[in-house]
C-alpha cells in the first residue's frame, strides 16, 4: 500500500513531465498600453513532482498556465517539456494538447454529456479507442477513484466535489504528462476541500503525473505541494521557492505537524506582502 | 416486547440526544429523529463480544450509546488507517448502506462492555425517503464521514440513493413536461390564471355592453361573439360548426408549420455559422442586422413580385420574422458558450469539426430552443399580415375579409383561434426542447425538488 512507500519513491517512478518555464515574458497589449503580465520567469518542475504556484488572485498565474496549456501566446522566453520545446520567442503559442490537460476553475466537464461520456470523451474524439473501449475504460476508472453510480448523472445532478473528481479523471484517461489545475477548488467549501485534497493525493499516487497547481490557499500549497512557488503580484514572478521536505504519502494528519506550522510561518509573510501589493495595484486601477 | 416497542414508540428527550451528538443525525428534524429513533433496538455487548466480523451480512447500522468498540477495516476497503477504536456517539456498521456492499467490511469487537442502538439500513433508507431533503443530507453527512473519520474516500460514493416519489433520474422528456403539469395542477397558478381571464372576460362584457365605455361603444361584445361562435348557423358564416373554420384552421396551421420549418432549418445553420466564425460574420451580420429590422407588412409587394405563386409569398413571408428570431438566438447561443468547454475539448485533442459537434451544437441548444419559442410565436403574427395576399383561406385571411366586410364578431372568432392555436403550437416546441435536452430538464427538475 502507499503507506508503505519511501517518500522519494512517491516522485522518482515518472520520468515524463519535466517542465521546464525559461526567462517568459508575457506583455499584454489590450489598449495601447502595454502591462506586463508575467515578468522574465523561470522555474524548473521535474517530472512526477506537484508544484503549488501561489500568488494573489489577478497576479499572472494563469497566464503562465495558459501558455504552457497552449491558449495564449508569450511575448519572449521559451517553455519545455521533455526537453521539446512548447513555445518560445519564434513560435509564441504551444498547440493545446492531450499531454497538457487543464482542469478549469469553474470546472469544464460537459453539461449536456454524461459523467460517462465526459470520461471517455478524450480517447473518443483522438480515435485512439473505440467507443466499446473508451466506454470500459472509463467505467474502470471511474469505478477506481470511487465514482461508481454516478456514470449516467449529468454533471449539473452530481455535487460540486464529484464533479472536480470526474473532470480530473477524465484527464487521467489520456495518459497525459502534466495537469494543469487552476484553482480547481476555489469555489467548495473546506470541509469538501479537505476531502477533496486526500482524494487528488490518492489519485495523485496512483497515477503519478505532474501537476502544475495553481492556488492563493498557501496552506492548500504546502499541504499537496512537493514545491511551493510563491509568485510576485503583476508581473509575475516567483518570489520564493519552497521545497516542501514534509514526506509523501500525506493525509490530514500533516495539518496538525509541527514542520507544516513552521513551513506555513516561514512562507506566510512572503505571502502575505503579495497580497497586499495586489490590493493596492487593486484600488489605484479602480 | 412489548415493552421494547412501548419504549420505542415515544423516544424519550434522551434517546433523541444520543441520535442528535452522531455525525450522520445532527441537523435532522425532529419529527424525522423520532420516526428514525422509532427503529433503534438496543443491543449489549460484553467485552471481547464480536458485534460482526468481515464478510457477514450487514443489515444494520449501529450507534454507540456506552462502551468502546475497536473496529478494524479489511484491506480491500483501502482505509489509510483501517483501525479505529469507536466510543459513545460514533456510528458503524454502514457498510448497510452501500449499495453495492450487502456484507460487512469490517470487524467489529467489543473491548468492553457496550450498549448500541442497532438500526436496519432498509428501514432506515425508507424513513429516510419521507423527507428527501433531510434525507440526502443524512446520508451526504454519512458519506463524510466514511471518508473523514473511517478514511475511506471511494466507499461515499457508494452509498444508496434516497428515491423520491419523482426519480431525478427517470424525470426526462415528456415524463418532465407531465410532471410539470400535475405540478402545476397543485400550485395555485391554474386558479390565478382563470381569475385573470374571468377579470379580462368581465371587463370586456362590462365595458363594450354594460357601461358602453366610449372607445369600447362598437366594439363586438362578448355575447355576440360567443353566439356567432357557437352557432350552428352563423349569421357570417363562420362558427365551430362550419367545416370552413377547421379549413382556415388547417390552412394557417400548414403554412405557419411550412414557414417554421424552413426558418429553424435555415436559421439554426446561419446562426451556428455567425457565432462560430468571425470571418463569416463579419461579411453577412451587418446586412442581417440590416434587413432584420423591416416589418413584414413592408416586405409584402416585393413577395408578390418575386413569387408567381401567391401560396409561397405567403410562406416566405411567415417565413422571414422567424428566421431572424432564429438565426439570433442560435448565433447568442454559440458566442454565450463558457470558452473553457472548447478549451477544454482542445486540451482532450478534440478538433475543430469534433468541438463543433460536440461543444457548440450542444452548448447552443438552450438558446436555439429560446428562439424557436420566439420563432413559433412571431410566424403566427407574420401571418396575418402574409395572409393578407392570399387567395381564400387562412386564420389572417379571415381577419382582413371579416374587416372590409364590417363582420365584426368573425374578426374576434379569428383573433382568439389565432391566439389559442398559437399557444398550442408555441407549448409543442417547449415540450420538443424539453425532450432534446435531458441534461438541462434533469438539472432544472432536480432544482424544482
Amino acid at each position: 500500500m502507499a503507506a508503505a512507500m519511501q517518500p522519494e519513491a512517491a516522485v522518482s517512478t515518472t520520468t515524463r513531465g519535466a517542465i521546464s518555464i525559461q526567462d517568459v515574458v508575457k506583455i499584454y497589449d489590450p489598449h495601447g498600453a502595454a502591462v506586463m503580465a508575467v515578468d522574465h520567469c523561470s522555474l524548473e518542475i521535474s517530472a512526477g513532482e506537484i508544484c503549488m504556484v501561489v500568488g494573489p488572485s489577478g497576479c499572472g498565474k494563469t497566464t503562465l498556465l495558459n501558455a504552457i496549456a497552449g491558449f495564449h501566446e508569450i511575448t519572449s522566453g521559451r517553455i519545455l517539456l521533455d526537453g521539446e520545446v512548447l513555445c518560445s520567442t519564434e513560435k509564441p503559442k504551444a498547440e493545446p494538447g492531450s499531454d497538457r490537460i487543464v482542469v478549469f476553475q469553474s470546472g469544464a466537464l460537459f453539461p449536456w454529456k454524461t459523467n460517462l461520456e465526459n470520461v471517455a470523451f478524450g480517447p473518443l474524439v483522438q480515435g485512439t479507442l473505440s467507443r466499446a473501449e473508451a466506454t470500459e475504460k472509463a467505467l474502470d476508472v471511474m469505478a477506481d477513484a470511487g465514482l461508481s453510480g454516478v456514470e449516467h448523472n449529468f454533471p449539473g445532478e452530481i455535487s460540486s466535489g464529484m464533479r472536480r473528481r470526474v473532470e480530473i479523471v477524465r484527464a487521467l484517461m489520456n495518459n497525459p504528462k502534466v495537469l494543469l489545475l487552476d484553482e480547481p477548488y476555489r469555489a467548495l467549501d473546506s470541509l469538501t476541500k479537505s476531502v477533496m485534497h486526500e482524494a487528488l493525493l490518492e489519485i495523485y499516487y496512483k497515477n503519478k503525473v505532474t501537476i502544475f497547481f495553481i492556488t492563493h490557499d498557501l496552506e492548500e500549497a504546502i499541504f499537496l505541494g512537493h514545491k511551493v512557488a510563491i509568485m510576485t503580484t503583476r508581473p509575475c514572478r516567483p518570489k520564493k521557492i519552497l521545497t516542501v521536505d514534509i514526506p509523501h504519502p500525506r493525509d490530514y494528519s500533516v495539518l496538525t505537524s509541527r514542520r507544516f506550522r513552521e513551513l506555513m510561518e516561514e512562507t506566510n509573510e512572503a505571502v502575505h506582502e503579495e497580497a497586499i501589493k495586489a490590493f493596492a495595484a487593486g484600488e489605484k486601477e479602480g | 416486547m412489548t415493552q421494547q416497542d412501548l419504549e420505542a414508540g415515544v423516544p424519550h428527550a434522551d434517546v433523541l440526544e444520543i441520535y442528535r451528538r452522531t455525525v450522520p443525525f445532527q441537523a435532522v428534524p425532529e419529527i424525522l429523529l423520532g420516526k428514525i429513533a422509532h427503529l433503534g433496538n438496543s443491543a449489549f455487548y460484553a467485552a471481547g463480544e464480536i458485534i460482526y466480523k468481515t464478510g457477514d451480512d450487514a443489515n444494520d447500522i449501529c450507534i454507540i450509546v456506552s462502551g468502546r468498540v475497536e473496529h478494524e477495516l479489511e484491506p480491500q476497503a483501502q482505509a489509510r488507517r483501517p483501525l479505529k477504536v469507536l466510543e459513545a456517539g460514533d456510528v458503524f456498521g454502514w457498510a448497510a448502506l452501500l449499495s453495492k456492499y450487502p456484507r460487512r467490511l469490517a470487524k467489529a469487537i467489543c473491548t468492553e462492555q457496550a450498549e448500541v442502538i442497532r438500526i436496519n439500513g432498509e428501514k432506515l433508507l425508507r424513513v429516510l425517503e419521507t423527507d428527501p431533503a433531510a434525507g440526502d443530507h443524512v446520508m451526504s453527512q454519512f458519506a463524510t464521514m466514511i471518508a473523514r473519520d473511517y478514511t475511506v474516500p471511494g466507499l461515499g460514493a457508494m452509498l444508496r440513493k434516497i428515491h423520491r416519489r419523482i426519480h431525478a433520474g427517470d424525470v426526462q422528456g415528456m415524463n418532465l413536461t407531465l410532471y410539470r403539469y400535475q405540478q402545476w395542477l397543485k400550485s395555485p397558478r391554474p386558479y390565478l390564471m382563470v381569475v385573470g381571464f374571468t377579470l379580462f372576460v368581465g371587463f370586456w362584457y362590462l365595458a363594450v355592453e354594460v357601461w358602453k365605455l366610449p372607445r369600447f361603444r362598437d366594439m363586438p361584445g362578448i355575447t355576440a361573439v360567443v353566439k356567432e361562435w357557437l352557432n350552428p348557423d352563423p349569421a357570417y358564416g363562420l362558427s365551430i360548426y362550419t367545416p370552413e373554420y377547421y379549413k382556415h384552421i388547417g390552412v394557417s396551421i400548414w403554412r405557419v408549420t411550412q414557414a417554421f420549418f424552413l426558418a429553424t432549418v435555415l436559421g439554426v445553420s446561419v446562426g451556428l455559422m455567425l457565432g462560430w466564425s468571425k470571418k463569416f460574420k463579419e461579411y453577412v451580420f451587418p446586412v442581417f442586422e440590416t434587413l432584420r429590422p423591416i416589418p413584414i407588412l413592408a416586405w409584402v409587394p416585393l413577395a408578390i413580385v418575386m413569387f408567381v405563386a401567391t401560396e409561397s409569398a405567403v410562406i416566405y413571408l411567415t417565413f422571414l420574422a422567424s428566421f431572424f428570431a432564429t438565426a439570433l438566438n442560435t448565433m447568442l447561443g454559440v458566442e454565450s458558450i463558457d470558452e473553457s468547454y472548447v478549451r477544454a475539448a482542445c486540451c482532450l485533442g478534440a478538433k475543430r469539426a469534433q468541438v463543433f459537434r460536440h461543444v457548440i451544437v450542444p452548448g447552443a441548444l438552450p438558446f436555439i430552443f429560446t428562439g424557436l419559442q420566439i420563432s413559433v410565436g412571431v410566424s403566427w403574427f407574420s401571418l396575418v399580415a402574409a395572409e393578407m395576399v392570399s387567395g381564400q383561406y387562412g386564420l389572417g385571411y379571415v381577419i382582413n375579409t371579416s374587416y372590409t366586410m364590417v363582420r365584426y364578431p368573425t374578426i374576434v372568432i379569428g383573433m382568439i383561434t389565432l391566439g389559442f392555436v398559437g399557444y398550442i403550437t408555441s407549448a409543442m416546441v417547449r415540450a420538443m426542447g424539453d425532450h432534446l435536452m435531458k441534461w438541462r430538464t434533469r438539472e432544472l427538475a432536480l432544482g424544482a425538488q
